[in-house]
């Protein structure tokens, strides 16, 4: 250990920084640096670094500069509109598809759970008895505008709404994933998603997806109870 | 030289008299058959092609099937054997004992022949029925030769076509019906007398001191009568019933909402929808529509205007008769299946049991159309159809290359039918016309407007021409509202916009054409025999019907689509088997789905017969070891009046 060229712990900052908005902590640098081989070339490095930041939590390993964390009031209901500079790295709790009811996402898990929707067995199917000629009165099917639940690294918790298709954000993406905002606008506290403004980095933390796939029903279920059409996304 | 004898059988006695009737001309003598009522031998004269030539014509019929199929004696009582021996126990052939005056009769009547001519129905059953005839006749006559005709309808043309064009037995359907009645057997006999057997084990007393232990048992409890066992494709049938059923009652209702646009141009309030639906998250709709108003304006993103069209109909196969016949005719499905066959076997329709939904190149369709033009109602358009509006038919995927689609042979007019018959025969009609006539065409507007973040769209329809319309009143299209003028790019000040708020509603019970759709959809039955086992799970009480709507209000029964809602009984066998916990639940469509598709392999002869056998028998076999394996968890207990289950 601490065989490392000096000067090397801040190139690998700069590099996760200006590649990918990520600012890890020096004590979190530190300890990473020790784990690793001083032969190890920077770009080998970098990856592995980035690798392990996208595997775990931001809330235990980020700067909480106030430039990279969402402001304290972000969820002021009574704020119209504002703008978020960023680059702030936010990870995903929670996701819900808003254009599907929970009581169909339950039927879905459950026809899984039966193996009705596996490969290699037929599904039970309706079949539309719907006129097939007629020009199809276009409302959009398929998933979305999802709902997203999500975290900074202070551990400061907010909504964002899909407002245009953002890629890789759909109901199988796992929790833990990474995501950059960057000129997103807020609106009563909820943060208006879309792609000029949101990029993915990837990444999942482990226990909280699985924990997420387990209880997914039971929370669907629960969220029907208090069916106040809030609160959607996640816990 | 004497004349060369030919016998002719068929599978029913209204299509041996049919026959008789068109190759005879009329001259024919009916003659009593000892020991049976309803078969009559008919004898007349007809010039067959070679080598037969003039012939003396015999024709006579069996009612169904000759044999049946038992176990030999020394298992028939219900102790005899264990049950799971019978999917192993040898099994017997023998002609039904009501069947022996018509088998006497055919053997009898075959010694004086030289040739056997088979008239049973071309379907599977009906290859097998042929072969039981000719089994008959070969024991009065060995040296009989056999041939089958092969017709599908009774049209005096197609008739003698058929008579002397004939063909031979197919002896792969014949061996693939001979293994499903095998395979019935020996289902029905081991898991019946399972039931049986275990609730006589039970005793009375048992099972009130099961009441007594409360929650306690982890074990369910069923009542019911041994002799309402299930057949194999009855249990996914209900099995669809029973999910449905509990899909509504379990269902929970959740609000969504919405965004709505209104325009007000030219008088005319446009109405645009948004591009997203519904939402099921109030703050975010919220959100939202705030962004809409605060951008105030509109802007027209999109202005189209297309041709459209409405597909004329495809030809008609049995199963859309069946679920066309409760949707629009109001009658359930083996009503409209005994009507058509009654229509078919007066000559006025094909037969109607197909599963084809092409044409033949073949067949002169304008001929057929011909005939319909005299009729008042629906002359005109068939007029119209051969004075240059024809149109070939569109070509469906299906094929069974043994019947034709549905459709009309002959012209009756509808005032000389009976009320059913009449109802039937109208829609065999003008959907055969319809096929024959062009695609309804129209013109689709569609115009979209971007307001704040969102899309909103609004449709309109003009319907141009009816064409198959006119004739098939049973499907509408109807041109929309007119919308006023709005030009591309345009920006615009909506005059509405609000937030709806609605609720999701439970699907509905089950009803006769869903129901078909899944049956066929994964294969439980044939087109044949669905019917059957919807009016089989009715008969038996596993489902009720009622009326689409809650019914009772002063309904005329019988006059809207029915529902089905499982009993207390349906949904305990259903749920008994379910909580064994098979892989493949008999409740569920998987292995009777396998038994229909090996059943084709037979047919199409890429499967030997024992290898289907025993492929089926294996997977019911695992079915019945594992209810053996967890006999706890059901048991059954005879009581005339009640059924009752407990899960305790």
């Amino acid at each position: 250990m601490a065989a490392f060229p000096s000067g090397l712990t801040s190139q690998i900052a700069q590099q996760l920084k200006s590649t990918k908005s990520l600012e890890p902590t020096a004590t979190w640098l530190a300890a990473f640096l020790r784990t690793q081989k001083s032969t190890t070339p920077l770009q080998a490095l970098v990856s592995t670094a980035l690798f392990r930041l996208l595997a775990s939590d931001i809330t235990q390993n980020l700067e909480r500069t106030p430039s990279a964390c969402l402001p304290p009031d972000v969820c002021n209901v009574n704020i119209k509109e504002r703008s978020l500079s960023g680059p702030i790295v936010v990870q995903v709790l929670g996701i819900d598809d808003m254009s599907k009811s929970r009581w169909e996402q339950i039927e879905a898990i459950e026809a899984l759970e039966r193996g009705e929707g596996t490969k290699g067995r037929e599904i039970i199917r309706l079949p539309s008895t719907e006129d097939e000629g007629s020009a199809s009165t276009s409302v959009q099917k398929g998933g979305g505008p999802h709902k997203l639940l999500l975290q900074d690294p202070q551990g400061l918790r907010v909504y964002g709404i899909e407002l245009k298709d953002v890629e890789g954000v759909a109901l199988g993406m796992h929790i833990g994933c990474k995501l950059v905002l960057e000129g997103t606008i807020v609106a009563r506290g909820i943060l208006l998603l879309e792609p000029r403004t949101t990029s993915l980095l990837g990444g999942r933390i482990e226990h909280l997806h699985k924990a997420w796939k387990e209880n997914r029903k039971r929370d669907l279920k629960a969220a029907i109870q208090d069916n106040s059409g809030s609160a959607r996304a996640g816990n | 030289m004497a004349p060369n004898r030919i016998l002719c059988v068929a599978e029913k006695p209204s299509i041996a008299k049919a026959v008789a009737q068109h190759l005879s001309g009329g001259h024919v003598n009916a003659r009593n058959v000892p020991g049976n009522q309803y078969i009559k031998n008919y004898e007349f004269d007809f010039s067959f092609g070679q080598p037969w030539g003039s012939c003396s014509v015999t024709m006579t019929s069996v009612l169904g099937h000759l044999t049946e199929v038992e176990f030999p004696q020394n298992y028939r009582r219900w102790n005899s054997c264990a049950p799971a021996q019978l999917f192993e126990a040898p099994i017997e052939t023998t002609v039904a004992k009501d069947k022996k005056p018509i088998a006497d009769n055919i053997t009898k009547q075959a010694r004086y022949a030289k040739a056997l001519f088979i008239w049973t129905d071309c379907d599977r059953e009906g290859e097998h029925i042929g072969s039981e005839v000719r089994q008959a006749a070969l024991e009065g006559n060995s040296r009989l030769q056999v041939k089958r005709a092969r017709f599908s309808n009774t049209e005096r043309a197609h008739i003698v076509r058929a008579a002397q064009n004939p063909v031979d037995l197919d002896d792969r359907q014949v061996t693939a019906v001979a293994a499903r009645i095998e395979i019935d057997l020996r289902l029905g006999a081991a898991f019946t007398r399972y039931q049986t057997l275990t609730l006589q084990g039970m005793g009375g007393d048992l099972a009130e001191k099961l009441i007594s232990y409360g929650q306690n048992l982890p074990l369910g409890l069923l009542w019911f009568y041994s002799e309402l066992f299930p057949g194999s494709c009855q249990f996914p049938t209900l099995g669809f019933v029973v999910d449905r059923y509990f899909r509504v009652k379990n269902f929970i209702p959740e609000k969504f909402w919405s965004i709505k646009v209104d325009q007000m141009r030219d008088d005319v309030k446009v109405q645009f929808s948004w591009r997203r639906n519904r939402l099921f998250d109030r703050g975010s709709v919220i959100v939202i529509f705030e962004r809409c108003l605060a951008a105030r304006t509109a802007r027209v993103s999109k202005m189209q205007k297309k041709p459209t069209s409405k597909w004329r109909p495809l030809p008609l196969t049995t199963v859309e008769l069946q679920k066309l016949g409760s949707m629009y005719l109001r009658m359930d499905s083996q009503k409209v299946m005994k009507v058509a066959e009654d229509l078919y076997n007066k000559g006025w329709i094909s037969y109607p049991r197909t599963e084809t939904d092409q044409f033949d190149k073949g067949i002169d369709l304008r001929a057929l159309v011909q005939k319909q033009a005299q009729d008042r109602d629906w002359g005109p358009h068939a007029q119209g159809l051969l004075n240059g509006n024809f149109k070939q038919p569109r070509t469906g995927r299906n094929n069974d290359q043994a019947h034709p689609p549905i459709h009309p042979v002959n012209y009756v007019s509808p005032g000389t039918l009976g009320q059913d018959d009449r109802k039937v025969y109208e829609f065999v009609v003008r959907r055969f016309l319809a096929c024959c006539s062009e695609d309804a065409k129209g013109e689709m507007t569609t115009i979209e407007i971007e307001y704040g973040d969102e899309t909103f769209f609004t449709n309109g329809l003009i319907v141009l021409q009816r064409n198959y319309l006119e004739v098939y009143p049973y499907e509408r299209w109807e041109s929309s509202q007119q919308l006023p003028n709005f030009v591309l790019h345009e920006v615009f000040e909506p005059t509405e916009a609000n937030v709806t708020e609605g609720e999701t509603t439970p699907p509905g019970y089950m009803t006769e054409p869903e129901l078909i759709g899944l049956m066929d959809a994964n294969g439980i039955g044939t087109d044949a025999t669905m019917a059957e086992h919807i009016s089989k799970i009715k008969d038996r009480e596993y489902v009720q019907t009622q009326p689409v709507g809650g019914g009772g209000r002063g309904r005329v029964p019988g006059n809207s689509v029915q529902q089905f809602i499982p009993t207390t009984l349906g949904v305990a066998l259903i749920e008994g088997y379910d909580n064994i916990g098979l892989d493949t639940s008999l409740g569920k469509p998987f292995l009777r789905k396998e038994m229909e598709a090996g059943m084709r392999e037979v047919c199409a002869g890429t499967k030997s017969r024992n290898d289907f056998l025993h492929e089926t028998l294996d997977r019911y076999r695992d079915a019945f070891v594992r209810i053996q394996q967890q006999v706890a968890m059901l048991r059954a207990v005879r009581d005339p009046y009640h059924v009752i289950i407990f899960f305790v």
